[in-house]
């Protein structure tokens, strides 16, 4: 019998935690919220910048946790971390020798911007929504027509003093890109136009990307940020903004505006904090110990972190962290 | 023939004779450079009713500080028994002098009394006995004041002012006189035997333990004392700030002939600026204060730095006029308006041409008695908005929608930044705009639109009301129906809608129409500022979000699931600050209205209007 | 005329070799977080008198910023102190604040 290590989370940098931890010989114990494993990958249909199918990551990272045998615990929320384990939903204590936390983050409200009016206009859309619809097969206006023109507003929720959000969340300029060109390919007609106030390309392929969404896909980018929305006789959606590189307030009407939501820190971050000694860092995500070489380390010794329950990130670097993170708790549990 | 002199009486008249100088210097220059109308008013007003009004008001307020009593009694006790205990001191001692020594007896004579008047005489006095005892009352508040210094809270006051050099000049003078007049009198009690139960005990203590010569020199000694005490607190009287012990005699008769401050700055303010105690109970309620840490911008600190011409942008700016402090002072100092002239006077310009850009501009929409004014911050809360429209359209009214698709400002941010003339150019042209559309009603969402709309606009045959108002009428008249909930609901009171227009039972009826309503701390017309009025220029984002919180946290504590306000600054800011839902009045009806078919939303929309904008631009010559 | 933007746009570099700053850094001093602007524009897309006129809040205080005051004080004239732009700016700034500082600080120009 190994070490047990209760692993908080079954998203991607959970499941990658767990299977390294394994291979090291431990006895990783996934704890998951939700009653499947898979985290906010599970409701994402293709992945930039490849377009890579969400399930191509996913599935075989689940397969290989049925194969290695890791105890998960589904529709389980860890609700406070406790030396030498965890106390999960309905006050049951869960015992380890180490913790790693991969809980991941939230997604932004769009309704607490009300200008945009997410939830009050039908034609206002979050980027989650149009994931889920592409996973439908069925992408269409509110009145069940086929967009002709799309606006798809960046930094909604990030960047944002006004919802305390002082942070670039990183992963939606991309998400912005890649989903105006799956819209054009859907639409080939439609007129996109990506409204921004910097495109941040930060990952390998994604500058390249943006490239070809405006010179394949002839995707508009306009450099202003939307100020408020309003829905038209028709029920479309009548936007304003400033086209800041001309310098003049910019009016249109579109048949869908799709909001790209940012990150934010997970809710159970002040939780874990209070209970477990922990620091969460000011945009809300839990603060690691140092921003390099600590990265998955955090200020209790039994105690690590994963994937984007500290930052956001992208898949990527959210699965390094898993295998990283193996290689310090097995110096912590000298296996 | 006596002539009741000594050489110590000297300073005691030069201070006297000085400070009535002052004063009718300042009263008269004062109420010379009223305005004729005001002049014409006090004219009238002399010979009303008004005046007794007037002087039982004085009696109740200057002399027996009701209004201090009912924020603290022992605050109220302390400072009824300086000025009411000094006033019996001096009113009793004249009665005193006038039968003992005769009608026509000099100044110092009735002030001095003890040291002037004849020896004592065996058996009980009874006029010495009343002044022991209105001597002990006024100790009594001296010492209350001393034990105030070291411990206000004791006193039902976190904080007390912060004071200037010659507020504490006449401090310490007022501190001391009342002490140096009982031991001047216990020595002369000593030698003459002419005290009460008081002095003269102390006199009989004074004199088994002291020679004669010795108790002779030290009753010169006090009395040298006592009369500089005076004379140091007359002359620094009128330029301290206990000029408001005099001035807030004539306020109260002026108020009482409906004289007020006004939006642009007027003599009658100099009644009300030096009639501030500088109590500093304007300190306490300030959520500046209590949420960021800023003292020094309060009331009291306008009102001084006006009276001294050392207002800075800093103070002036940086008051939400949230109308707190207002509510609470004790003077009934107009301190709203105060501020807002002062600000009238540092950036006003004549702005003839301004808003020229205005004329002609219509961007409104649909047509109706009824007229619908969103308000500029009301177009950023369109749930609201939406709301507006079911209910509309539940009812069957026909809306003129003045500025759904973008409109006017109202002119009240202008005016509550001191720029009245600018304000007044953007109200004609809205103004203007009613009229043409024929309205009867006029209905706004926003507070501070309604506060405008109603105070400055003059739209005879118009009536304005407030969304919460409308609603409630509609309900009232059987035009609208909503379904009761078991939810609950807190509601959270705009500070321009409740203080500022006195509307709290409106929206409270239609929350409880649908639901159950529970009141945070501070509610009605003690309700809290959310932090983003307009009227604060100084503070920033982080200071305005502090505010929110704390605020918030009151409305959260109530454990309502919904958050209930009615204007659409306030709904912003709460929401930043808020874990549970925030929606305006006239959302948590919409939502509950019992409709036959369900009406379409935001499908009205107005004609193009881009033709009508730029012949506007192009005729205000841009 | 057709309405190409306002004048303040001179067709010449802004030369920050011979312009004055001194304005500027006091406005900057005052108010610091007006150094936060991303250029973003929902103050002017919102902007009530900005969907009236050719008044462009952020092209007028970034102006300012370089020391092109030309204007400046005319332009922020046309607004209406109503406030939304502070209500949307991502920044906080206190926008408000910021036109009745240029107007206080660039009154003689």
């Amino acid at each position: 019998m190994g070490k047990e290590v209760i692993v908080v989370g079954g998203g991607i940098a959970g499941m990658q935690a767990a299977l390294s931890l394994r291979e090291r010989g431990a006895e990783p114990v996934i704890v998951e919220r939700a009653e499947r494993l898979g985290g906010k990958l599970a409701g994402w249909h293709k992945l930039f910048p490849t377009f890579t199918p969400a399930e191509e990551v996913l599935g075989p990272l689940r397969r290989r946790v049925e194969e290695a045998g890791i105890r998960v615990l589904t529709g389980t929320e860890v609700e406070e971390l406790v030396p030498g384990g965890v106390v999960v939903s309905g006050g049951r204590r869960l015992a380890g020798d180490a913790t790693v936390v991969c809980s991941g983050f939230e997604l932004f409200d769009a309704r607490l911007k009300e200008e945009y009016g997410y939830g009050i206009y039908d034609n206002v859309f979050t980027t989650v929504d149009v994931e889920r619809m592409f996973n439908e097969g069925r992408v269409a206006t509110a009145q069940g027509a086929a967009p002709r023109r799309i606006a798809f507003l960046h930094c909604v929720g990030s960047r944002d003093e006004k919802v305390g959000a002082h942070h670039c969340s990183r992963v939606c300029c991309i998400t912005g890109v890649k989903q105006a060109i799956e819209m054009k390919e859907l639409f080939p007609a439609a007129e996109i136009y990506n409204f921004y106030m910097d495109i941040r390309m930060f990952g390998p392929g994604y500058e390249e990307l943006y490239r070809r969404a405006q010179l394949d896909y002839h995707i508009n980018f306009v450099r202003g940020r939307i100020s408020e929305a309003s829905q038209t006789i028709d029920g479309r959606v009548q936007i304003k903004a400033e086209d800041t590189l001309v310098g003049r307030p910019l009016k249109m009407t579109v048949d869908m505006l799709v909001l790209i939501v940012g990150m934010k820190g997970g809710a159970s971050n002040g939780s874990f904090a209070r209970s477990g000694g922990l620091q969460v860092a000011g945009n809300g995500f839990m603060q690691p110990l140092d921003p390099f070489a600590g990265n998955v380390l955090s200020q209790r010794d039994d105690v690590f972190y994963a994937g984007t329950v500290t930052a956001p990130k992208n898949i990527g670097e959210s699965l390094n962290e898993g295998v990283a993170v193996a290689e310090r708790v097995a110096g912590y549990l000298k296996l | 023939m006596m002539t009741y002199y000594d050489h110590f009486v000297i300073p005691f008249l030069v201070g006297t004779f000085f400070m009535f100088a002052v004063l009718l210097w300042k009263w008269g220059r004062w109420l010379w450079m009223l305005p004729g109308e005001d002049k014409r008013a006090v004219g009238r007003g002399i010979f009303s009713a008004e005046t007794f009004r007037a002087v039982r008001e004085v009696v109740c307020e200057s002399l027996l500080h009701r209004k201090i009593f009912r924020v603290n009694p022992l605050l109220g006790y302390m400072h009824m028994s300086l000025a009411f205990g000094w006033f019996l001191l001096i009113a009793v001692g004249w009665v005193e002098a006038a039968t003992v020594l005769g009608p026509g007896t000099p100044l110092q004579a009735h002030v001095f009394f003890r040291y002037f008047g004849p020896e004592g005489e065996a058996g009980w006095n009874p006029f010495a006995f009343v002044m022991d005892l209105l001597l002990l009352m006024v100790l009594s508040g001296v010492l209350l004041a001393w034990f105030k210094r070291m411990r206000s809270r004791a006193m039902g006051m976190k904080r007390t002012t912060r004071h200037v050099f010659v507020d504490r000049v006449a401090l310490t003078a007022l501190w001391l006189i009342f002490p140096l007049r009982l031991t001047a009198e216990s020595f002369t009690a000593a030698i003459r035997h002419n005290g009460g139960f008081l002095t003269g005990s102390l006199g009989d203590l004074i004199a088994s333990g002291m020679s004669a010569a010795t108790v002779a020199d030290l009753n010169t000694a006090a009395w040298w004392a006592y009369s500089f005490a005076l004379a140091a607190f007359f002359i620094a009287m009128p330029f301290s700030r206990y000029m408001h012990i005099f001035t807030e005699v004539p306020l109260i008769f002026l108020r009482r002939y409906r004289l007020r401050s006004g939006p642009r700055e007027k003599s009658f303010d100099n009644f009300q600026i030096q009639a501030c105690s500088r109590c500093g109970i304007c300190l306490d309620p300030c959520q500046l204060q209590r949420d960021l840490g800023l003292d020094n911008v309060q009331s009291v600190y306008f009102l001084r730095d006006r009276r001294y011409g050392k207002l800075t942008d800093e103070v002036l700016g940086n008051c939400l006029m949230c109308g707190l402090c207002e509510a609470r002072c004790p003077v009934g100092i107009e301190l709203n308006v105060l501020r807002l002239n002062s600000r009238q006077k540092r950036v006003d310009s004549p702005a003839l041409m301004r808003y020229d850009y205005l004329k002609g501009a219509d961007r409104s929409s649909g047509s109706g008695k009824v007229g619908y004014f969103a308000g500029c911050m009301t177009l950023l809360t369109p749930a609201t908005l939406q709301a507006m429209e079911k209910i509309f359209a539940a009812a069957g009214e026909e809306v003129w929608w003045a500025d759904r698709d973008g409109g006017s400002c109202c002119g009240r941010p202008l005016k509550l930044s001191g720029e009245v003339n600018a304000a007044e150019r953007i109200m004609e042209r809205n103004k203007e705009l009613f009229r043409k559309h024929g309205i009867a009603t006029l209905v706004t969402s926003c507070p501070i639109c309604l506060k405008v709309f109603r105070e400055d606009y003059a739209l005879e045959g118009i009536e304005v009301l407030h969304h919460t108002e409308y609603i409630l009428r509609l309900m009232r008249a059987g035009r609208l129906d909503v379904e009761r909930t078991p939810d609950t609901f807190t509601y959270h009171d705009p500070c321009e809608l409740g203080r500022g227009s006195g509307i709290y039972e409106e929206p409270r009826e239609l929350i409880r129409s649908v639901g159950r309503l529970t009141e945070p701390a501070h509610h009605g017309a003690e309700a809290l500022c959310c932090g983003s009025s307009l009227a604060n220029t100084v503070i920033d984002d982080g200071q305005q979000v502090a505010i929110g919180r704390a605020m918030t946290a009151e409305l959260e504590a109530t454990g309502a699931k919904t958050i209930v306000t009615a204007c659409p600054l306030c709904k912003k800011a709460v929401g930043r600050a808020a874990s549970v839902r925030v929606a305006d009045v006239a959302q948590v009806v919409a939502e509950h209205l019992r409709v036959a078919a369900e009406v379409p939303c935001g499908k009205v929309r107005t004609e193009p209007v881009g033709e009508r904008i730029a012949a506007a631009e192009a005729a205000s010559g841009r | 005329m057709p309405q190409f933007g306002f004048t303040i746009s001179q067709p010449r570099a802004v030369n920050l070799d011979t312009n004055d700053l001194v304005p500027a850094e006091k406005i900057l001093h005052d108010l610091p977080e007006l150094q936060t602007c991303i250029a973003c524009g929902s103050c002017t897309a919102t902007c009530t008198a900005g969907n009236l006129t050719s008044f462009n809040f952020r092209k007028v205080h970034t102006l300012v910023r370089r020391g092109e005051y030309r204007e400046a004080y005319e332009q922020m004239d046309k607004c209406m102190l109503c406030g939304k732009c502070r209500l949307v700016c991502p920044r906080g700034i206190n926008t408000r604040a910021v036109v009745m500082k240029i107007k206080r600080e660039l009154g003689d120009y």
